[in-house]
Protein backbone atom coordinates (compact mmCIF):
# COMPACT_ATOMS: atom_id res chain seq x y z
CA UNK A 1 0.00 0.00 0.00
CA UNK A 2 1.42 3.39 -0.89
CA UNK A 3 2.06 5.87 1.93
CA UNK A 4 -1.04 7.72 2.87
CA UNK A 5 -0.93 11.45 2.24
CA UNK A 6 -0.87 13.79 5.22
CA UNK A 7 -4.44 14.87 4.55
CA UNK A 8 -6.94 12.99 2.47
CA UNK A 9 -10.61 13.09 1.78
CA UNK A 10 -12.07 9.99 0.21
CA UNK A 11 -15.34 10.17 -1.66
CA UNK A 12 -16.72 12.81 0.66
CA UNK A 13 -20.34 13.78 0.22
CA UNK A 14 -21.90 16.65 2.12
CA UNK A 15 -25.36 18.02 1.58
CA UNK A 16 -27.13 20.85 3.37
CA UNK A 17 -30.75 21.64 3.64
CA UNK A 18 -31.49 25.13 2.40
CA UNK A 19 -35.15 25.92 2.88
CA UNK A 20 -36.98 22.94 1.46
CA UNK A 21 -34.29 21.88 -1.01
CA UNK A 22 -31.04 20.01 -0.54
CA UNK A 23 -27.78 21.53 -1.75
CA UNK A 24 -24.77 19.35 -2.42
CA UNK A 25 -21.72 21.13 -1.05
CA UNK A 26 -19.25 18.29 -1.71
CA UNK A 27 -20.01 15.70 -4.32
CA UNK A 28 -17.88 12.55 -3.96
CA UNK A 29 -14.86 14.70 -3.33
CA UNK A 30 -11.45 13.05 -3.02
CA UNK A 31 -8.18 14.82 -2.52
CA UNK A 32 -4.76 14.14 -1.08
CA UNK A 33 -2.50 16.82 0.35
CA UNK A 34 1.07 16.16 1.37
CA UNK A 35 2.73 17.49 4.48
CA UNK A 36 4.38 20.86 3.98
CA UNK A 37 2.28 21.82 1.00
CA UNK A 38 0.64 25.18 0.55
CA UNK A 39 -2.62 24.63 -1.26
CA UNK A 40 -5.05 27.22 -2.59
CA UNK A 41 -8.61 26.13 -3.12
CA UNK A 42 -10.37 28.35 -5.61
CA UNK A 43 -13.95 28.42 -6.70
CA UNK A 44 -17.02 30.63 -6.78
CA UNK A 45 -19.21 31.22 -3.75
CA UNK A 46 -21.10 28.09 -2.82
CA UNK A 47 -18.68 25.84 -4.67
CA UNK A 48 -17.84 23.91 -1.52
CA UNK A 49 -14.54 25.54 -0.48
CA UNK A 50 -15.61 26.32 3.04
CA UNK A 51 -17.29 22.94 3.43
CA UNK A 52 -14.04 21.25 2.42
CA UNK A 53 -12.05 23.25 4.97
CA UNK A 54 -14.65 22.50 7.63
CA UNK A 55 -14.38 18.78 6.89
CA UNK A 56 -10.58 18.80 7.04
CA UNK A 57 -10.65 20.87 10.22
CA UNK A 58 -13.22 18.60 11.82
CA UNK A 59 -15.72 21.40 12.29
CA UNK A 60 -18.21 19.41 10.30
CA UNK A 61 -18.72 15.77 9.35
CA UNK A 62 -19.34 14.32 5.90
CA UNK A 63 -22.60 12.54 5.12
CA UNK A 64 -20.49 9.77 3.64
CA UNK A 65 -16.85 9.20 2.79
CA UNK A 66 -13.80 9.61 4.98
CA UNK A 67 -11.54 12.45 6.07
CA UNK A 68 -8.07 11.58 7.31
CA UNK A 69 -5.63 14.02 8.80
CA UNK A 70 -2.30 12.74 10.06
CA UNK A 71 -3.64 9.21 9.81
CA UNK A 72 -6.55 10.01 12.10
CA UNK A 73 -9.92 9.37 10.56
CA UNK A 74 -11.47 12.49 12.01
CA UNK A 75 -14.96 11.85 10.67
CA UNK A 76 -15.12 8.94 13.11
CA UNK A 77 -14.25 11.10 16.11
CA UNK A 78 -16.94 12.57 18.33
CA UNK A 79 -17.46 16.31 18.70
CA UNK A 80 -15.27 16.57 21.80
CA UNK A 81 -12.46 14.45 20.36
CA UNK A 82 -12.46 16.56 17.21
CA UNK A 83 -12.23 19.70 19.36
CA UNK A 84 -9.16 18.25 21.06
CA UNK A 85 -7.72 17.26 17.70
CA UNK A 86 -8.19 20.82 16.43
CA UNK A 87 -6.60 22.25 19.53
CA UNK A 88 -3.45 20.18 19.13
CA UNK A 89 -3.10 20.09 15.36
CA UNK A 90 -5.00 22.79 13.53
CA UNK A 91 -5.00 26.57 13.37
CA UNK A 92 -8.07 28.24 11.86
CA UNK A 93 -8.13 31.62 10.15
CA UNK A 94 -11.47 33.06 9.05
CA UNK A 95 -12.62 35.71 6.61
CA UNK A 96 -14.28 37.75 9.34
CA UNK A 97 -11.35 37.23 11.73
CA UNK A 98 -13.62 35.86 14.45
CA UNK A 99 -11.79 37.50 17.30
CA UNK A 100 -13.45 37.84 20.70
CA UNK A 101 -14.46 41.53 20.77
CA UNK A 102 -14.11 41.94 24.53
CA UNK A 103 -10.55 40.65 24.70
CA UNK A 104 -7.35 42.52 23.88
CA UNK A 105 -5.08 41.41 21.04
CA UNK A 106 -2.80 39.41 23.32
CA UNK A 107 -5.74 37.85 25.19
CA UNK A 108 -7.24 36.80 21.86
CA UNK A 109 -3.99 35.10 20.99
CA UNK A 110 -4.03 33.35 24.36
CA UNK A 111 -7.62 32.10 24.05
CA UNK A 112 -6.77 28.62 22.70
CA UNK A 113 -4.37 28.02 25.60
CA UNK A 114 -6.22 29.72 28.43
CA UNK A 115 -6.87 26.45 30.23
CA UNK A 116 -3.25 25.33 30.10
CA UNK A 117 -1.51 25.07 33.43
CA UNK A 118 0.85 27.85 32.46
CA UNK A 119 -0.38 30.50 30.04
CA UNK A 120 2.35 31.06 27.42
CA UNK A 121 2.15 34.84 27.60
CA UNK A 122 5.70 35.26 26.37
CA UNK A 123 5.02 33.18 23.28
CA UNK A 124 1.81 35.11 22.55
CA UNK A 125 3.81 38.33 22.72
CA UNK A 126 6.46 36.95 20.39
CA UNK A 127 3.80 35.87 17.90
CA UNK A 128 2.22 39.32 17.94
CA UNK A 129 5.66 40.83 17.39
CA UNK A 130 6.18 38.45 14.55
CA UNK A 131 2.98 39.48 12.77
CA UNK A 132 3.97 43.12 13.24
CA UNK A 133 1.70 44.02 16.15
CA UNK A 134 4.32 44.48 18.85
CA UNK A 135 2.74 47.81 19.81
CA UNK A 136 -0.87 46.61 19.83
CA UNK A 137 -0.91 44.08 22.69
CA UNK A 138 -3.62 45.83 24.66
CA UNK A 139 -5.82 46.99 21.80
CA UNK A 140 -9.31 45.60 21.49
CA UNK A 141 -10.27 44.23 18.06
CA UNK A 142 -12.59 47.22 17.57
CA UNK A 143 -9.54 49.51 17.70
CA UNK A 144 -7.65 47.56 15.03
CA UNK A 145 -7.86 47.70 11.24
CA UNK A 146 -9.02 44.69 9.24
CA UNK A 147 -5.46 43.73 8.39
CA UNK A 148 -4.37 44.03 12.01
CA UNK A 149 -7.28 41.90 13.16
CA UNK A 150 -6.37 39.23 10.69
CA UNK A 151 -2.80 39.29 12.00
CA UNK A 152 -4.09 38.78 15.52
CA UNK A 153 -6.11 35.85 14.18
CA UNK A 154 -2.98 34.44 12.57
CA UNK A 155 -1.04 34.77 15.82
CA UNK A 156 -3.92 32.99 17.58
CA UNK A 157 -3.83 30.21 15.01
CA UNK A 158 -0.11 29.77 15.70
CA UNK A 159 -0.16 29.75 19.50
CA UNK A 160 -0.39 25.97 19.69
CA UNK A 161 2.23 25.53 16.98
CA UNK A 162 -0.14 23.53 14.75
CA UNK A 163 1.11 21.47 11.85
CA UNK A 164 -1.84 22.48 9.70
CA UNK A 165 -3.31 25.92 9.10
CA UNK A 166 -6.69 26.31 7.44
CA UNK A 167 -7.60 29.76 6.18
CA UNK A 168 -11.03 30.52 4.80
CA UNK A 169 -10.92 33.64 2.58
CA UNK A 170 -8.20 35.12 4.79
CA UNK A 171 -7.83 38.21 2.61
CA UNK A 172 -11.51 38.61 1.78
CA UNK A 173 -11.97 41.59 4.06
CA UNK A 174 -8.68 43.44 3.83
CA UNK A 175 -7.01 45.76 1.33
CA UNK A 176 -4.74 44.33 -1.34
CA UNK A 177 -1.49 45.68 0.14
CA UNK A 178 -2.19 44.07 3.51
CA UNK A 179 -3.39 40.95 1.72
CA UNK A 180 0.01 40.66 0.05
CA UNK A 181 1.78 40.97 3.38
CA UNK A 182 -0.45 38.34 4.90
CA UNK A 183 0.16 35.95 2.03
CA UNK A 184 3.91 36.52 2.43
CA UNK A 185 3.51 35.56 6.05
CA UNK A 186 1.72 32.38 4.97
CA UNK A 187 4.62 31.61 2.63
CA UNK A 188 7.04 32.10 5.50
CA UNK A 189 5.07 29.71 7.66
CA UNK A 190 4.95 27.23 4.82
CA UNK A 191 8.73 27.53 4.39
CA UNK A 192 9.03 26.63 8.06
CA UNK A 193 7.27 23.39 7.29
CA UNK A 194 3.65 24.12 8.12
CA UNK A 195 0.97 22.80 5.83
CA UNK A 196 -1.43 25.52 4.70
CA UNK A 197 -4.75 25.25 2.95
CA UNK A 198 -6.34 28.49 1.83
CA UNK A 199 -9.79 28.88 0.38
CA UNK A 200 -9.80 32.04 -1.68
CA UNK A 201 -11.38 34.01 -4.49
CA UNK A 202 -8.24 36.04 -4.95
CA UNK A 203 -6.05 34.99 -7.87
CA UNK A 204 -3.00 36.78 -6.48
CA UNK A 205 -3.33 34.93 -3.20
CA UNK A 206 -3.88 31.63 -4.99
CA UNK A 207 -0.90 32.38 -7.24
CA UNK A 208 1.44 32.38 -4.24
CA UNK A 209 0.38 28.88 -3.26
CA UNK A 210 2.36 25.90 -4.42
CA UNK A 211 -0.67 23.88 -5.40
CA UNK A 212 -3.94 25.17 -6.75
CA UNK A 213 -7.20 23.31 -6.73
CA UNK A 214 -10.33 24.61 -8.39
CA UNK A 215 -13.69 23.37 -7.32
CA UNK A 216 -17.17 23.98 -8.61
CA UNK A 217 -20.47 22.54 -7.43
CA UNK A 218 -18.66 20.40 -4.92
CA UNK A 219 -16.42 18.73 -7.48
CA UNK A 220 -12.82 19.29 -8.34
CA UNK A 221 -12.44 20.81 -11.78
CA UNK A 222 -8.70 21.26 -11.73
CA UNK A 223 -5.87 20.18 -9.50
CA UNK A 224 -4.51 17.11 -7.90
CA UNK A 225 -7.09 14.52 -7.12
CA UNK A 226 -6.59 11.62 -4.84
CA UNK A 227 -8.14 8.19 -5.07
CA UNK A 228 -7.75 4.99 -3.16
CA UNK A 229 -5.09 3.95 -5.66
CA UNK A 230 -2.89 6.93 -4.92
CA UNK A 231 -2.26 10.31 -6.50
CA UNK A 232 -3.19 11.22 -10.03
CA UNK A 233 -3.33 14.48 -11.86
CA UNK A 234 -6.62 15.77 -13.17
CA UNK A 235 -5.08 18.19 -15.57
CA UNK A 236 -1.43 17.39 -16.11
CA UNK A 237 -0.57 20.60 -17.90
CA UNK A 238 -1.69 22.93 -15.11
CA UNK A 239 -2.75 20.77 -12.25
CA UNK A 240 0.51 20.16 -10.47
CA UNK A 241 0.57 23.61 -9.03
CA UNK A 242 1.39 27.14 -9.92
CA UNK A 243 5.09 27.86 -9.99
CA UNK A 244 6.22 31.17 -8.62
CA UNK B 1 2.84 46.60 31.14
CA UNK B 2 5.28 43.79 31.49
CA UNK B 3 3.94 40.88 29.54
CA UNK B 4 5.03 38.35 32.13
CA UNK B 5 2.74 40.07 34.67
CA UNK B 6 -0.35 39.16 32.69
CA UNK B 7 -2.67 36.44 33.72
CA UNK B 8 -5.50 35.20 31.59
CA UNK B 9 -8.13 32.76 32.74
CA UNK B 10 -11.89 32.27 32.72
CA UNK B 11 -12.38 34.99 35.37
CA UNK B 12 -10.43 37.52 33.26
CA UNK B 13 -12.47 36.44 30.28
CA UNK B 14 -15.78 36.85 32.13
CA UNK B 15 -14.87 40.25 33.57
CA UNK B 16 -13.67 41.49 30.18
CA UNK B 17 -16.98 40.54 28.65
CA UNK B 18 -19.03 42.12 31.44
CA UNK B 19 -17.04 45.34 31.09
CA UNK B 20 -17.11 45.34 27.30
CA UNK B 21 -20.83 44.76 26.97
CA UNK B 22 -21.63 47.06 29.87
CA UNK B 23 -25.16 48.03 28.88
CA UNK B 24 -26.16 44.39 28.48
CA UNK B 25 -24.46 43.48 31.74
CA UNK B 26 -26.25 46.27 33.60
CA UNK B 27 -29.67 45.30 32.26
CA UNK B 28 -28.98 41.68 33.21
CA UNK B 29 -27.85 42.69 36.70
CA UNK B 30 -30.87 44.99 37.17
CA UNK B 31 -33.29 42.28 36.02
CA UNK B 32 -31.79 39.68 38.33
CA UNK B 33 -31.47 42.17 41.20
CA UNK B 34 -35.15 43.02 40.96
CA UNK B 35 -36.17 39.39 41.09
CA UNK B 36 -33.85 38.85 44.06
CA UNK B 37 -35.28 41.93 45.76
CA UNK B 38 -38.76 40.45 45.42
CA UNK B 39 -37.59 37.18 46.92
CA UNK B 40 -35.97 39.16 49.72
CA UNK B 41 -39.20 41.11 50.23
CA UNK B 42 -41.51 38.14 50.65
CA UNK B 43 -39.06 36.06 52.65
CA UNK B 44 -38.15 38.93 54.96
CA UNK B 45 -41.84 39.39 55.75
CA UNK B 46 -42.10 35.68 56.33
CA UNK B 47 -39.14 35.80 58.70
CA UNK B 48 -40.57 38.79 60.48
CA UNK B 49 -43.87 37.06 61.04
CA UNK B 50 -42.46 33.73 62.08
CA UNK B 51 -40.07 35.34 64.53
CA UNK B 52 -42.92 36.29 66.85
CA UNK B 53 -44.59 39.51 66.03
CA UNK B 54 -45.01 40.43 69.66
CA UNK B 55 -41.30 41.10 69.88
CA UNK B 56 -41.47 43.61 67.07
CA UNK B 57 -40.49 46.53 69.25
CA UNK B 58 -37.26 44.97 70.41
CA UNK B 59 -36.31 43.78 66.95
CA UNK B 60 -37.37 46.98 65.33
CA UNK B 61 -35.11 49.00 67.59
CA UNK B 62 -32.16 46.82 66.60
CA UNK B 63 -33.11 47.27 62.95
CA UNK B 64 -33.57 50.98 63.48
CA UNK B 65 -30.05 51.09 64.84
CA UNK B 66 -28.77 49.59 61.61
CA UNK B 67 -30.92 51.64 59.25
CA UNK B 68 -31.97 54.86 60.94
CA UNK B 69 -35.54 55.92 60.41
CA UNK B 70 -36.58 52.56 59.09
CA UNK B 71 -39.18 51.84 61.71
CA UNK B 72 -40.17 55.15 63.22
CA UNK B 73 -42.44 56.08 60.34
CA UNK B 74 -44.69 53.15 61.15
CA UNK B 75 -44.57 53.71 64.90
CA UNK B 76 -48.14 54.88 65.23
CA UNK B 77 -49.51 51.79 63.50
CA UNK B 78 -47.71 49.22 65.60
CA UNK B 79 -49.89 46.92 67.61
CA UNK B 80 -48.85 44.00 69.72
CA UNK B 81 -48.84 40.94 67.48
CA UNK B 82 -50.24 38.77 70.23
CA UNK B 83 -53.58 40.43 69.60
CA UNK B 84 -53.79 38.62 66.29
CA UNK B 85 -55.57 35.28 66.41
CA UNK B 86 -53.60 32.07 65.88
CA UNK B 87 -55.60 31.32 62.73
CA UNK B 88 -54.84 34.72 61.27
CA UNK B 89 -51.13 34.26 61.93
CA UNK B 90 -51.11 30.80 60.39
CA UNK B 91 -52.94 31.92 57.29
CA UNK B 92 -50.60 34.88 56.96
CA UNK B 93 -47.56 32.60 57.21
CA UNK B 94 -49.06 30.28 54.58
CA UNK B 95 -49.85 33.20 52.33
CA UNK B 96 -46.30 34.52 52.52
CA UNK B 97 -44.85 31.04 52.08
CA UNK B 98 -46.82 30.47 48.88
CA UNK B 99 -45.94 33.95 47.64
CA UNK B 100 -42.24 33.30 48.32
CA UNK B 101 -42.30 30.04 46.40
CA UNK B 102 -44.12 31.69 43.49
CA UNK B 103 -41.67 34.58 43.46
CA UNK B 104 -38.73 32.13 43.41
CA UNK B 105 -40.32 30.29 40.49
CA UNK B 106 -40.89 33.52 38.59
CA UNK B 107 -37.27 34.48 39.33
CA UNK B 108 -36.10 31.18 37.89
CA UNK B 109 -37.93 31.74 34.61
CA UNK B 110 -36.88 35.37 34.34
CA UNK B 111 -33.24 34.41 34.94
CA UNK B 112 -33.44 31.53 32.50
CA UNK B 113 -34.79 33.85 29.81
CA UNK B 114 -32.21 36.51 30.55
CA UNK B 115 -29.33 34.01 30.50
CA UNK B 116 -30.68 32.28 27.38
CA UNK B 117 -30.76 35.55 25.48
CA UNK B 118 -27.23 36.51 26.50
CA UNK B 119 -25.85 33.05 25.66
CA UNK B 120 -27.78 32.97 22.39
CA UNK B 121 -26.35 36.34 21.40
CA UNK B 122 -22.89 34.83 21.77
CA UNK B 123 -23.37 31.79 19.58
CA UNK B 124 -20.70 33.06 17.19
CA UNK B 125 -18.27 33.44 20.07
CA UNK B 126 -18.99 29.90 21.24
CA UNK B 127 -18.39 28.74 17.66
CA UNK B 128 -14.99 30.46 17.68
CA UNK B 129 -14.07 28.88 21.02
CA UNK B 130 -15.10 25.47 19.69
CA UNK B 131 -13.13 26.02 16.49
CA UNK B 132 -9.94 26.79 18.39
CA UNK B 133 -10.39 23.53 20.25
CA UNK B 134 -12.37 24.28 23.41
CA UNK B 135 -14.26 21.32 24.81
CA UNK B 136 -17.91 21.87 25.78
CA UNK B 137 -16.75 21.71 29.35
CA UNK B 138 -14.28 24.55 28.86
CA UNK B 139 -16.89 26.71 27.12
CA UNK B 140 -19.26 25.91 29.97
CA UNK B 141 -16.63 26.92 32.52
CA UNK B 142 -16.37 30.38 30.95
CA UNK B 143 -20.12 30.89 30.92
CA UNK B 144 -20.63 29.57 34.44
CA UNK B 145 -17.90 31.86 35.74
CA UNK B 146 -19.63 34.76 34.07
CA UNK B 147 -23.06 33.67 35.36
CA UNK B 148 -21.57 33.41 38.85
CA UNK B 149 -20.06 36.90 38.69
CA UNK B 150 -23.35 38.36 37.39
CA UNK B 151 -25.22 36.50 40.14
CA UNK B 152 -22.87 37.81 42.83
CA UNK B 153 -23.14 41.44 41.66
CA UNK B 154 -26.92 41.11 41.36
CA UNK B 155 -27.22 39.65 44.85
CA UNK B 156 -25.07 42.36 46.44
CA UNK B 157 -26.95 45.14 44.67
CA UNK B 158 -30.31 43.64 45.62
CA UNK B 159 -29.14 43.35 49.22
CA UNK B 160 -27.60 46.78 49.64
CA UNK B 161 -29.93 48.78 47.44
CA UNK B 162 -33.08 46.78 48.11
CA UNK B 163 -32.89 46.35 51.90
CA UNK B 164 -33.58 49.99 52.86
CA UNK B 165 -36.65 50.00 50.63
CA UNK B 166 -37.87 46.73 51.98
CA UNK B 167 -37.53 47.59 55.64
CA UNK B 168 -38.91 51.09 55.15
CA UNK B 169 -41.65 50.64 52.65
CA UNK B 170 -42.57 47.00 52.72
CA UNK B 171 -44.06 46.95 56.16
CA UNK B 172 -46.98 44.69 55.98
CA UNK B 173 -50.18 46.29 57.06
CA UNK B 174 -53.16 44.15 57.67
CA UNK B 175 -56.54 45.23 58.79
CA UNK B 176 -57.85 43.35 61.72
CA UNK B 177 -61.43 42.41 62.05
CA UNK B 178 -62.00 45.13 64.64
CA UNK B 179 -60.57 47.82 62.39
CA UNK B 180 -57.12 47.95 63.99
CA UNK B 181 -53.95 47.62 61.96
CA UNK B 182 -51.50 44.83 62.44
CA UNK B 183 -47.89 45.53 61.62
CA UNK B 184 -45.29 43.01 60.44
CA UNK B 185 -41.75 44.23 60.55
CA UNK B 186 -39.74 42.61 57.73
CA UNK B 187 -36.61 40.95 59.07
CA UNK B 188 -33.42 40.35 57.19
CA UNK B 189 -31.27 38.31 59.55
CA UNK B 190 -27.88 36.99 58.48
CA UNK B 191 -29.22 33.49 57.92
CA UNK B 192 -31.75 34.86 55.41
CA UNK B 193 -28.97 36.80 53.67
CA UNK B 194 -26.97 33.55 53.45
CA UNK B 195 -29.96 31.60 52.13
CA UNK B 196 -30.85 34.21 49.49
CA UNK B 197 -27.18 34.53 48.51
CA UNK B 198 -26.86 30.78 48.01
CA UNK B 199 -30.20 30.71 46.17
CA UNK B 200 -29.11 33.51 43.82
CA UNK B 201 -25.85 31.76 43.00
CA UNK B 202 -27.66 28.48 42.49
CA UNK B 203 -30.30 30.05 40.23
CA UNK B 204 -27.89 32.10 38.10
CA UNK B 205 -25.38 29.30 37.68
CA UNK B 206 -28.07 26.69 37.01
CA UNK B 207 -29.98 28.85 34.51
CA UNK B 208 -26.69 29.73 32.77
CA UNK B 209 -25.86 26.03 32.65
CA UNK B 210 -29.23 25.20 31.07
CA UNK B 211 -28.93 28.01 28.52
CA UNK B 212 -25.32 27.18 27.58
CA UNK B 213 -26.04 23.46 27.38
CA UNK B 214 -28.83 24.10 24.92
CA UNK B 215 -26.56 26.24 22.72
CA UNK B 216 -23.64 23.81 22.96
CA UNK B 217 -25.76 21.15 21.27
CA UNK B 218 -25.51 23.15 18.04
CA UNK B 219 -22.64 22.05 15.79
CA UNK B 220 -19.70 24.50 15.77
CA UNK B 221 -20.04 25.04 12.03
CA UNK B 222 -23.64 26.20 12.50
CA UNK B 223 -22.61 28.61 15.24
CA UNK B 224 -19.95 30.15 13.03
CA UNK B 225 -22.39 31.03 10.27
CA UNK B 226 -22.72 34.80 10.25
CA UNK B 227 -26.46 34.91 9.60
CA UNK B 228 -29.17 32.53 10.51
Amino acid sequence: MPDRPFIETIDVVKTYKVGSSMVTALDHFSIGIEEGEMVAIMGPSGSGKTSLLNMIGGLDRPDSGAVRVKEVEINRLGEEQRARFRKNNIGFIFQFFNLIPSLTAIENVLVPVMFERETPVKRAGELLERVGLGDRFDHLPGMLSGGERQRVAIARALINDPMLILADEPTGNIDSETAREIVSLFRELNDEGKTLILATHDRIVAGRAKVMIKIRDGRMVRGKAHSRDGMRSLSPDKGGGVPE
Amino acid sequence: MNETDRSFNSATYALSHIRHDLFRSITTVVTISLTIAFILLTTSLLFGLVNEISETDEKASILDGMIPGSVSMFEEFRIDGSQLSKESKASLVNYLLVTSVLVIMVAFFIMFNTMSISVQERRGEIGVLRSVGFSSREVMKIFLTEGGVIGMISFLSALFLGTPFIVNLAAYLIERGDGGIFFVQPMIPLQLVAIIGALTMLLTVFTTYLAAKKTLRVRPVEMLRPTR
